[in-house]
């Protein structure tokens, strides 16, 4: 069922979202709202990760 | 079969052989992040001569020590406080605390992370998409929202999948049914012995739930019954609704699930490996057909990984892939009891699943029953209490001999049945402990 999703394209989009983030919290450093914002993020960015990242390294895309 | 049945198309239908190598993938980085930041892992491994590096293969898995309740127990209560050593993050990290339910001796703490947390929800919202769940339902939750984990992640999972959770909280039993009527809730997660005995207070209360509520769909935890065949049978025409079975634990998450076509439990083999290990041989089992206790990894669990955690609960594997696509493996029967449980009773093993069986599978019973097992100088003596149903009560004789036949058949042992008055033995809101071992200790 792989191919019918463009899954390397998601990947490659959480993988940019998680460079957005951290760099979100690198710039807020002592913006305690904008840096554990970021960290529920980036937990919902694992989330992604591991049901599209994690896949695709599987699959060789 | 349709994609809108899975929460993820790809990961729930990836070919076996792919499925395997993201299990042995996963496998390595949880025993890598655990090694390199939990000094009881570290010891655990090093003792056992296993380093990251040395694990290739499914083989080499094996190999890996297992982990205990009873070790998780000595940990606690130390620095970092009060999760000991186990801990893999700095405590600033850990945003949740939770704890077993203390049903096999003191409770166990889970420490979670935020993103652990997500973990758990995402794991369960795999469970609920399977079971139909989807945005328009209105689920209420009749649970105590407190220290154990119970339907925690229910509720959150079904917020994540886009329902409207109702949190039925402190409200008492009659209390949670008028508000399931007022709000007409469609769903709801409780155990098995919940959801009868709600049905039996809102029949006393002169609602019968399959025509004057509206909950078509639940989801059972915590206990085997939503597994077996004669209690799940009771629940589903207690409520005129699909009943189905979920399970889980707080130190592992919620691994398995039914779906839909209530073929037996899917593991969430994309997130957790589930093995089966021989009772006797500790032999991996992986032929369908044979029992034996479940040893479970969570691929992501950051704050208190859980790696090979042997949960003495019993399983087979099914023979068959479920109709619903899926090519996660199905378990046969569910939870078929705990090895602690199964216990020798006049020199025969006796699972109290098996009477639980028997008990549910007569409509003459109430729902409720108790197993106690004494000494009478060297011979065991086992006594079932039952409650038969007011409208039966000239049955009596004859649901005592269709009582004794059936358990002798299913547990080929011989029971003292009493009767007790409908409604007198203990009603549980959580989980019931039916079977009591009252034989002094063997030392």
């Amino acid at each position: 069922m792989a191919e019918e999703y463009d899954i390397k394209a998601l990947a490659e989009i959480i993988k940019s979202l998680r460079r957005d983030t951290e760099k979100l919290k690198e710039i807020g450093a002592g913006m305690p709202t904008v840096v554990k914002n970021a960290d529920r993020i980036l937990s919902n960015v694992k989330m992604l990760e591991i049901n599209v990242n994690d896949v695709v390294k599987i699959l060789g895309k | 079969m349709s994609n809108e049945e899975y929460w993820n198309p790809v990961l729930e239908t990836l070919p076996r052989e792919k499925l395997e190598k993201l299990q042995l993938k996963k496998f390595q980085e949880i025993f890598t992040w655990a090694y390199d930041r939990s000094k009881f892992y570290h010891k655990l491994y090093s003792d056992a001569g296993i380093e990251p590096g040395d694990i290739k293969s499914f083989e080499d898995i094996r190999r890996v020590p297992k982990i205990e309740k009873s070790m998780m127990r000595d940990i606690q209560g130390k620095d970092p406080f009060p999760y000991g050593d186990i801990l893999c993050v700095p405590l600033e990290e850990v945003t949740d605390y939770r704890q077993t339910s203390g049903t096999t001796g003191q409770p166990v703490y889970q420490a979670d992370t935020w993103q652990d947390w997500e973990f758990s929800t995402e794991a369960y919202a795999y469970a609920l998409y399977a079971q139909g769940y989807r945005p328009g339902d209105r689920l209420f939750v009749p649970f105590g929202y407190n220290i154990f984990i119970a339907f925690w992640a229910y509720h959150y999972a079904g917020q994540k999948i886009g329902c409207e959770m109702i949190p039925g909280g402190v409200l008492n039993t009659e209390a949670r049914i008028l508000k399931m009527q007022e709000l007409r809730a469609t769903g709801m997660g409780a155990t098995p012995t919940y959801v009868l005995g709600m049905a039996e207070t809102a029949r006393r209360m002169g609602i019968n739930p399959p025509t004057d509520l509206q909950i078509r769909k639940i989801t059972v935890a915590g206990e085997p019954g939503g597994s077996i065949p004669a209690t799940r049978k009771r629940m589903e025409e207690a409520w005129g609704a699909k009943v189905y079975d979920q399970v889980g634990s707080t130190e592992i998450g919620h691994w398995g699930w039914e779906c839909q076509h209530q073929s037996g439990l899917h593991v969430n083999e994309g997130f957790f490996l589930v093995e089966i290990i021989d009772v006797d041989t500790g032999e991996c089992i992986n032929e369908p057909g044979r029992r034996g206790k479940m040893v479970v990894t969570t691929f992501t669990r950051s704050a208190q990984p859980c790696i090979r955690f042997d949960v003495k609960d019993l399983i087979e594997w099914n023979s068959q892939l479920c109709d619903c696509g899926r090519t996660y493996r199905l378990l046969d029967g569910g939870i078929k009891g705990r090895a602690d449980d199964i216990t020798k009773v006049k020199g025969v093993l006796l699972s109290p699943t098996a009477i639980e069986e028997v008990v549910r599978a007569i409509p003459e019973l109430s729902n409720e029953y108790l197993v106690v097992v004494t000494k009478k100088g060297d011979i065991d003596v086992i006594t079932l209490k039952v409650e038969i149903v007011p409208e039966h009560a000239k049955d009596e004789a004859a649901v005592r001999t269709v009582l004794v036949d059936q358990l002798r058949v299913k547990t080929n042992l011989g029971y003292n049945i009493e009767f007790h008055e409908f409604g007198s033995l203990p009603r549980s809101m959580a989980k019931s402990r039916r079977f009591q071992d009252e034989r002094p200790k063997q030392h």
